[in-house]
């Protein structure tokens, strides 16, 4: 009886003890939504690593990822469904023009990714070899949309003068390999890497010294950045900081990267290559200057006015570049 | 000739050695209870069957298979529910290829023979019963049938419709002068309108008798309560005889075999495997 | 007269759901991009088909429909008899079709557009697909239950088997056959959609993405699916129509 009483109140007092604040006790964890591209990928490395490497925990933050196609992806920042997500700029500017309350915090991909790719073989250098021929594209929308507009105005052309041919959805690759198009639109870190790896190599054709149209980035509600500031200023320093180490060690980042998505890990020749392209679009002039992640608001300005003028565009004449972007997060 | 069929695995004679001649523009009634093959008889007589013993002849000629010699009266009007009454009229000519102009004179003049002038652009379902049997009559006269068979035509009508159907289409007959051939199941029908009225036993179905009608023509409604038709009918009823419970065996055999000729009617398809008509 | 006893109450619902829309966006205090107010919708619908967006779109998705059903429905019908009038074809030939209705269209799409490209045909043989099933099951039953009467009648009439399907078996079953027909016709609308998806650069499935995906024009969304109802329902409406004319007289 008394030997009964003394283990239970020696279990109540490990119990008591236990909570008591010898034990180290925890800040609640801010929950953050994080939406990413359409599907799990090596070129979200630096996601990966922070959270592999516990830099989203240390700075105070429970950061789940969810997998969203991108106009899907910027209605649930504005709704607040999704605290943060990778959005690409050119849809940022159609969205505040038409209510949408989101802001652009942080570039990633300082260069933009979306290409237009021929065959290597095929001649064509240049946006001009582009006239009368064929050229797959996924449909009149998206990221890939802008850029084609952009590339064909700066010789002059439109895209009455080319034959566009919509494609289904990720079959680009296969209707440039096959000829069944002359052309292809694509992103740099994806469609050419492989093709390359396959013994097809082709030829680029970017935007980048034409119309410095702000590629995909860091993307809040303005609601959530009023309620949590400071869980999304930690969230971009620990990302920002994953960035610069993947960069320095690529294999390393691979690796933290197949720990959270294991099928990455079937081809790891592969998966590095386009790593390798994709940390390469991290970088520009404009980030060499001011660091990672810095927002170019000169070329946004300048995007704002291209997109504007587009046939068909909806931005309203009064929409303007500080009303997409702000710096107010960034270290 | 005779008949059988097989029913559910069992051979089941239906008319077994029956042989009678119907005399040319005359009316011959055929006779029995529910199970003495009658349907079946003017199926062969159509030609919609053919005999397992014996022939049928129509003018010295064998029956052919649907033979257009002949007019079928069905007990139910199977008008076509999609057609006006002068459209059904004519079908049996739109069939035959005959010309729309010339089918539709034609046509006309049968409505007006039944009494249908005024309805030649009615639908089916705008007539009344009787109205439909009469259109059904006409359709059957179309082709200038040799005889015309009818099937129990105004079995569904009441009693008194009935009765004034029979005069009407004894009025039909003295305008056309077609031979008529007769199922009935009423002695007093078969009396009033028959020359000859042919007595069929129950399964399997024989002669049991051919009563002659000595009732002078035309025969009018007062027909009915005179002597010589009770004498008549008294004779008929008498080769009827049967108890309650042979009438109820016989009704209760007859249903399978109507299923059996209505398919044996349907026209035959592609069925290497299917269950085709008994034959 | 008749009309006046179904229009009414069709203007009463519609009224009763646009103002239990607009209540919704005002209690819920919904954004434009999540659910626009229904005037905002209207206005947007009337804008687009003044301004030339949503006609050539509308046309484009209209084709692919006349087209895929009329070529469907006519395979289903001829299939449909065949089926009725021989066990044999039923026997051999019903589990391909049922299969072939289960699987769904939206992953036949991306296929039909890999084999015959992104121009009209693709689309075509989708709607033709999904037209299929419920015309030839209908024209099926509505042949089998023709009246074994009416064909002993067409036999002792020496109607030869052609006589026969035209003159008896197609009216008898009309009836039947028009009720699948209704039904295709509102599928086939589902189909040019989801075949547009799989592949296009025109139509009202296209104008859908690019509403939402480029423009982030949410009332034009709005408007498209408002368009896409109206010609469903005015398909439906049409074949009723051709019903009432070919068999209301007689029923």
């Amino acid at each position: 009886m008394i030997r009964r009483f003394v283990v239970v109140l020696g279990l109540l007092s490990s119990v008591v003890l236990g909570c008591g604040p010898g034990a180290p006790t925890a800040e609640p964890l801010t929950k953050l939504t994080v939406g990413l591209g359409y599907i799990p990928h090596v070129q979200f490395a630096q996601f990966y690593r922070a959270q592999q490497q516990g830099y989203y925990r240390a700075a105070g933050l429970e950061v789940t990822f969810q997998h969203e196609a991108d106009p899907n992806l910027i209605t649930l920042i504005g709704q607040g469904a999704v605290d943060i997500g990778l959005a690409d700029g050119t849809s940022v500017i159609p969205a505040v023009g038409q209510g949408i309350t989101v802001r652009y915090v942080a570039s990633i991909y300082a260069r933009f990714p979306s290409i237009v790719m021929v065959a290597a073989d095929s001649g064509i250098t240049s946006a001009d070899g582009l006239r009368g021929h064929t050229l797959g594209i996924p449909g009149q929308y998206g990221s890939s949309w802008i850029m084609l507009q952009a590339l064909l105005a700066s010789a002059g052309m439109t895209p009455s003068d080319i034959s566009l041919q919509p494609f289904p959805e990720y079959g680009q690759e296969i209707a440039l390999q096959q000829g069944i198009v002359d052309a292809a639109t694509g992103f740099r870190n994806n469609e050419p890497v492989k093709l390359a790896l396959q013994g097809f190599p082709t030829t680029i054709l970017d935007i980048d010294s034409i119309t410095p149209l702000p590629g995909p980035g860091l993307t809040v509600g303005e609601a959530t950045l009023a309620s949590k500031r400071d869980a999304i200023r930690a969230f971009v320093a620990a990302t920002l900081r994953a960035m610069t180490e993947v960069g320095a060690d690529p294999e390393a980042g691979l690796d933290d990267a197949i720990a959270v998505v294991p099928e990455l890990g079937a081809d790891r020749a592969t998966q590095l290559a386009i790593l390798r392209a994709t940390i390469e679009m991290w970088h520009s002039p404009n980030t060499d200057a001011h660091g990672l992640g810095a927002i170019d608001s000169a070329g946004w300005a300048q995007s704002l006015d291209f997109m504007r003028g587009l046939p068909g565009s909806n931005i309203p004449a009064t929409l303007t570049a500080d009303q997409l972007v702000t710096t107010e997060v960034l270290p | 000739m005779s008949r059988s069929f097989v029913i559910d695995g069992r051979q089941v004679t239906v008319l077994d050695d029956v042989s009678f001649d119907v005399p040319a523009t005359g009316i011959t009634a055929v006779l029995g209870p529910n199970g003495s093959g009658k349907s079946t008889l003017l199926r062969l007589v159509a030609g919609l069957l053919t005999p397992d013993a014996g022939t049928i002849e129509i003018d010295g000629a064998a029956v052919a298979d649907a033979d257009q010699r002949v007019g079928l009266v069905f007990q139910e009007p199977r008008l076509l529910p999609w057609r006006t009454a002068i459209e059904n009229v004519a079908f049996p000519l739109e069939l035959a290829g005959v010309g729309a102009a010339v089918r539709r004179e034609h046509a006309r003049a049968l409505l007006d023979l039944v009494g249908l002038a005024a309805f030649e652009r009615a639908y089916p379902h705008q007539l009344s019963g009787g109205m439909r049997q009469r259109a059904a009559i006409a359709r059957a006269l179309a082709r200038d049938p040799q005889i015309l068979l009818l099937d129990e035509p105004f079995s569904a009508l009441d009693a008194l419709t009935r009765e004034r159907f029979n005069a009407e289409l004894l009025e039909i007959w003295q305008r056309t002068g077609t031979t008529i051939l007769i199922v009935t199941h009423s002695i007093a029908e078969a009396v009033f309108l028959a020359d000859e009225v042919v007595v069929l036993t129950a399964r399997p179905g024989r002669v049991a008798a051919r009563v002659a009608v000595p009732l002078g023509r035309p025969r009018l409604a007062d027909a009915l309560d005179s002597a010589a038709f009770s004498r008549a009918a008294a004779t008929i009823r008498a080769h009827l005889g049967g108890s309650p419970a042979d009438i109820a065996a016989q009704e209760a055999a007859a249903a399978p075999v109507h299923d059996v000729l209505e398919r044996a009617g349907a026209p035959a398809w592609f069925d290497p495997f299917g269950a085709g008509p008994s034959r | 007269m008749r009309l006046r006893g179904t229009v009414l109450p069709v203007i009463a619902a519609g009224s009763v759901f646009v103002l239990a829309w607009k209540l919704i966006v005002i209690v819920g205090n919904y954004p434009q991009f999540i659910l626009p107010a229904p005037e905002v919708v209207a206005r947007r619908f009337v804008d687009a088909w003044l301004d030339g967006t949503m006609a050539p779109h509308a046309w484009a998705t209209l084709s692919e429909i006349g087209l895929g059903f009329s070529v469907g429905a006519t395979l289903a019908v001829g299939f449909g008899y065949v089926l009725a009038r021989s066990r044999l074809a039923e026997r051999l030939l019903s589990p391909y079709l049922v299969a072939a209705q289960a699987t769904p269209v939206l992953v036949l799409a991306p296929l039909l557009v890999l084999w015959l490209g992104t121009g009209l045909l693709p689309k075509v043989v989708i709607c033709a697909l999904i037209v299929f099933f419920p015309v030839a099951v209908s024209t099926m039953v509505g042949i089998r239950a023709v009246d074994r009467r009416l064909l002993e009648l067409g036999r002792s009439l020496r109607a030869t088997h052609w006589q026969v399907l035209r003159h008896l078996e197609l009216p008898a079953a009309l009836p039947q056959i028009l009720g699948g027909m209704r039904v295709g016709v509102t599928l086939a609308v589902i189909g040019a959609i989801v075949g547009e998806w799989a592949g296009a650069d025109r139509g009202l499935g296209v104008l859908i993405n690019i509403a939402r995906g480029s423009m982030f024009d949410f009332p034009l969304m709005f408007a498209t699916l408002a368009t896409i109802a109206a010609i469903a329902v005015a398909l439906y409406l049409v074949v009723v129509l051709v019903e009432r004319a070919l068999v209301g007289a007689w029923r």
